[in-house]
C-alpha cells in the first residue's frame, strides 16, 4: 500500500528509472526481441503467406497473380474427399482418446515400477515411437500384404481367402488406425509412467489399509494423482491426430479410392502433388484454424491448473 | 479391542536379515511404543503387523486370530503415516470417509461417524478444504480422523508427529493420550522422541538391530534398564556410562549414572571436573563437564544453581542410583 501510494506521486521519469532498476522491464526489453523475431520469422510470416496464397489459383511457379477470392475454400467445402478426410481425422482423434490412451494407461500401470523386467518392457513398448514414421508404415504394409504378409498367412491357415486389408474400402482405415495406435501409444505410456512414479507409495499403501482393491487404488488414488499428465497427454493426442500424415503415405497413400485420407494427406495429395499450391494453402489455413481452436478451448477448459 | 501377538517373526530383505527372531505381546488396550535407533526395524515391524509387509517366518495374531496372510484391510487395523498420506484431490471429509465408502457403509452412518471424528479432532471447520490448505497439525489430525472412523481394533502409528514443530508436537501428544483413553483401543506407536515414548506409553519396547532389548513400563526402563543399550537409550540427557574403575569396582565393566543423579559441589566430591558447556534451561541447568580420568560427564542441576563454563566443580553420584553392567552389557544386581 505504502509503496503504491508513493509511486503514484513520483514523476514519470523517476518511475521509469525505478522500474528499469528493479530488473523486470530491462529483462523484458532484452529477452523479448529475439523471441519475437524468431516467432515472426518462423510462425507468423509462413502463416501469413499461406493465408495470402490461399486466395490465388497458383501452381507455385512465379508470383501468384490469378486472384480467385474464396474459390479455393468453396471447392474444399464441397469436396466429398475432404469430408471423408475430416471424418477420418475425427475417427483418429476418437481412437487416440478412447483406445490408445486407456491402453497406454493400462500398460503404464503394469510396468511403472522400477524393476529390471519392467525396464525391458518399457523399452519394447517404446520402440514403435522411436521408429521413423515411414519405416513403421512400410513394416506394416508388409504385415498387411495380401500375398506374403503375416495377416495373409494367418488367413490362409484359417482356411480363408487371402485378405488384402489395405486395399479393402472398409478395412483399410481400420488397419491405418491400428498402426497409429501401435506407433504412438508408447509416447503416452511414458508420460503416464513418469507421472505414476511420482505418486507417493504411502498413498497407495494407505489405500490398501483403508480397504481399496487394486482397481480401486487405480481409480481413487493413482488416476486422480496423475490427472494433469492425462490432460497433457490428451492434448498431445488430439493435436497429433489432427496432423497424422507420414504413417499413411507408405501404408495406403490415401487409397483405396481416397478412403483413408486425413486432412494432411488430403492437403499433400490435392495441394502439393497436383501443384495446386493455392488450394493446398487453403487446406493448411483450415487445419491451422482447427488446431488453434482446439488448443484454445482445451487450455480454457482443462488446463487452467488444478484448483486443488 | 484386541491383543496383538507376534510369534517368532523373522524378516529378511534378500540376503539381509532385518528382524532375526522376534516375539512380542502387546496387551489389549495398551499404548505400546516402539523405540530404537534409526534402521533398527521399527517401521518394518509395524508394517508386518499392518500386513503391508509379509514376515519371512513366524506368525502375527490379532485378537487371537492368525492374520499372518490376511490383507491389511481385513485385520481390523488402521495406520497413520509419518507423511500423513492424505489424498490431495479429496476434501478433508472425503479423506476421512474414504475407507467407509469403500466398505459400503450406509450413508447415514458414514456421515455420523465423520461428524463424530471431526468433533473429536476439532476439524469441523475444515471438512470442505483440501489437505493442501491445512497446516501440518491439521493434516495429522485428518490422518488420525481417517483412522478412527473405521473403528479399528488396533491403531498403528509410524512417527506421526515427527513432521510437526515442538509446540504442536506437545499439543498433539496430549490429544493422542486423550484419544487413547476415550477409544480404549490398542495402539502401537513408533517414535524417535524420548518424551513421546515416556509420556504416552504404558509399555515401551526398546529395539536394537532387529532385536528386543527390553520391554517394560516407562519408569521400569528408566529405573532398571536391563542392558547397557537401554540405559544409554532411555532418558534425556543420556545416562553417563563410565568405566567401572570410577567407583573402584574391577568386576564391573560399565557403571551408569543419570545426569540428574549427580550432585555438584564447588569444594568437595568424588570426581573433580571442569564445566565445558552450560545450558540454562530455566527449570534446570545441564552441564557438560570434563572429569579428568573419566572423560565427559553430563550433569543436570536445579535451575537456581548458577555456573559458568570453565569453572571447577566436584561431582558425586547419589547413592542407590548407580546402574552396573557386566562384560556383555547385562545389568548386574547392585551390591553396593
Ligand atoms: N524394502 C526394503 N528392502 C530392503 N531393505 C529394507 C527395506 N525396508 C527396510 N529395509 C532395511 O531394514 C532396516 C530397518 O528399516 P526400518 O525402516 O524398519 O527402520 P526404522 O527402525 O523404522 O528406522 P527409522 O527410525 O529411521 O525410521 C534398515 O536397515 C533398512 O535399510
Ligand atoms: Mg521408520
Amino acid at each position: 500500500m505504502a509503496t503504491a501510494a508513493t509511486s503514484r506521486r513520483l514523476p514519470a521519469s523517476e518511475r521509469l528509472r525505478r522500474s528499469l532498476g528493479n530488473g523486470r522491464v530491462s529483462a523484458i526489453l532484452i529477452l523479448l526481441p529475439p523471441a519475437l523475431i524468431l516467432f515472426t520469422l518462423f510462425v507468423i510470416l509462413p502463416l501469413g503467406e499461406s493465408g495470402y496464397y490461399s486466395f490465388f489459383n497458383w501452381n507455385g511457379y512465379g508470383a501468384p497473380s490469378d486472384f480467385v477470392g474464396l474459390e479455393n475454400y468453396e471447392r474444399i467445402a464441397g469436396h466429398s474427399i475432404f469430408h471423408k478426410a475430416v471424418g477420418n481425422t475425427v475417427k483418429i482423434v476418437a481412437v487416440s482418446l478412447l483406445i490408445q490412451m486407456p491402453l497406454a494407461l493400462a500398460l503404464a500401470l503394469l510396468i511403472f515400477r522400477k524393476t529390471p523386467t519392467n525396464a525391458v518392457f518399457r523399452l519394447i513398448f517404446f520402440v514403435p515411437y522411436i521408429l521413423a514414421e515411414v519405416a513403421a508404415g512400410l513394416i506394416w504394409s508388409f504385415v498387411f500384404d495380401g500375398n506374403y504378409g503375416i495377416t495373409a498367412s494367418v488367413a490362409q491357415s484359417l482356411g480363408m481367402d487371402s485378405l488384402f486389408i489395405l486395399a479393402d474400402r472398409d478395412w483399410a482405415f481400420v488397419a491405418v488406425m491400428t498402426v497409429i495406435v501401435w506407433k504412438y501409444f508408447g509416447f503416452h505410456m511414458m508420460i503416464y509412467i513418469a507421472a505414476l512414479q511420482s505418486v507417493p507409495e504411502d498413498l497407495i499403501e494407505s489405500g490398501r489399509i483403508e480397504g481399496a482393491k487394486r482397481l480401486q487404488i487405480v481409480r481413487y488414488v493413482q488416476i486422480p494423482h496423475i490427472k494433469p499428465a492425462i490432460i497433457v497427454s490428451a492434448f498431445f493426442a488430439i493435436i497429433g491426430a489432427l496432423q497424422v500424415f507420414d504413417v499413411i503415405i507408405p501404408l495406403t497413400n490415401g487409397g483405396p479410392s481416397n478412403q483413408t485420407h486425413t486432412i494432411v494427406t488430403y492437403l499433400y495429395t490435392f495441394g502439393l502433388t497436383r501443384l495446386n499450391i493455392g488450394f493446398g494453402s487453403a487446406v493448411g489455413v483450415i487445419l491451422f484454424v482447427a488446431a488453434i481452436t482446439v488448443a484454445v478451448f482445451y487450455q480454457r477448459f482443462f488446463m487452467k491448473g488444478d484448483k486443488a | 479391542m484386541a491383543e496383538v501377538r507376534l510369534n517368532n517373526i523373522t524378516k529378511k530383505f534378500g540376503a539381509v536379515t532385518v528382524i532375526p527372531d522376534m516375539s512380542l505381546t502387546v496387551p489389549d488396550g495398551s499404548f505400546t511404543v516402539l523405540v530404537g535407533p534409526s534402521g533398527c526395524g521399527k517401521s518394518t515391524l509395524l508394517r508386518i503387523i499392518s500386513g503391508l509387509e509379509m514376515p519371512s517366518d513366524g506368525e502375527v495374531m490379532i485378537g487371537g486370530e492368525d492374520v499372518t496372510f490376511a490383507e491389511p484391510s481385513d485385520r481390523g487395523i488402521s495406520m497413520v503415516f509419518q507423511s500423513y498420506a492424505l489424498y490431495p484431490h479429496m476434501t478433508v471429509a472425503q479423506n476421512i470417509d474414504f475407507g467407509l465408502r469403500l466398505a459400503k457403509t450406509p450413508a447415514a452412518e458414514r456421515e455420523a461417524r465423520v461428524a463424530e471424528a471431526a468433533r473429536i479432532l476439532a476439524l469441523e471447520d475444515y471438512l470442505d478444504r483440501k489437505p493442501g490448505q491445512l497446516s501440518g497439525g491439521q493434516r495429522q489430525r485428518v490422518a488420525i480422523g481417517r483412522s478412527i472412523v473405521r473403528q479399528p481394533k488396533v491403531f498403528l502409528f509410524d512417527e506421526p508427529l515427527s513432521n510437526l514443530d515442538a509446540a504442536l508436537r506437545g499439543q498433539m501428544r496430549v490429544e493422542l493420550a486423550q484419544l487413547h483413553q476415550s477409544l480404549d483401543a490398542t495402539m502401537i506407536y513408533v517414535t524417535h522422541d524420548q518424551v513421546e515414548a515416556m509420556t504416552l506409553a504404558d509399555q515401551i519396547v526398546v529395539m536394537n538391530r532387529g532385536r528386543i532389548e527390553q520391554v517394560g513400563a516407562p519408569m521400569d526402563l528408566y529405573d532398571r534398564p536391563m542392558t547397557e543399550f537401554v540405559a544409554g537409550f532411555i532418558g534425556s540427557p543420556k545416562m553417563n556410562l563410565l568405566p567401572g574403575a570410577a567407583i573402584g569396582r574391577g568386576d564391573v565393566k560399565t557403571v551408569g549414572i543419570r545426569p540428574e543423579h549427580l550432585r555438584a559441589d564447588p569444594e568437595t566430591g568424588d570426581w573433580p571436573a571442569t564445566a565445558k558447556v552450560v545450558e540454562t534451561l530455566g527449570a534446570d541447568t545441564v552441564v557438560y563437564a570434563d572429569a579428568e580420568t573419566l572423560g565427559e560427564i553430563t550433569v543436570r542441576l536445579p535451575g537456581k544453581m548458577r555456573l559458568s563454563a570453565g569453572e571447577r566443580l566436584f561431582l558425586s553420584p547419589e547413592p542407590g542410583n548407580l546402574h552396573l553392567f557386566d562384560e556383555d552389557g547385562h545389568r548386574m544386581e547392585q551390591t553396593a
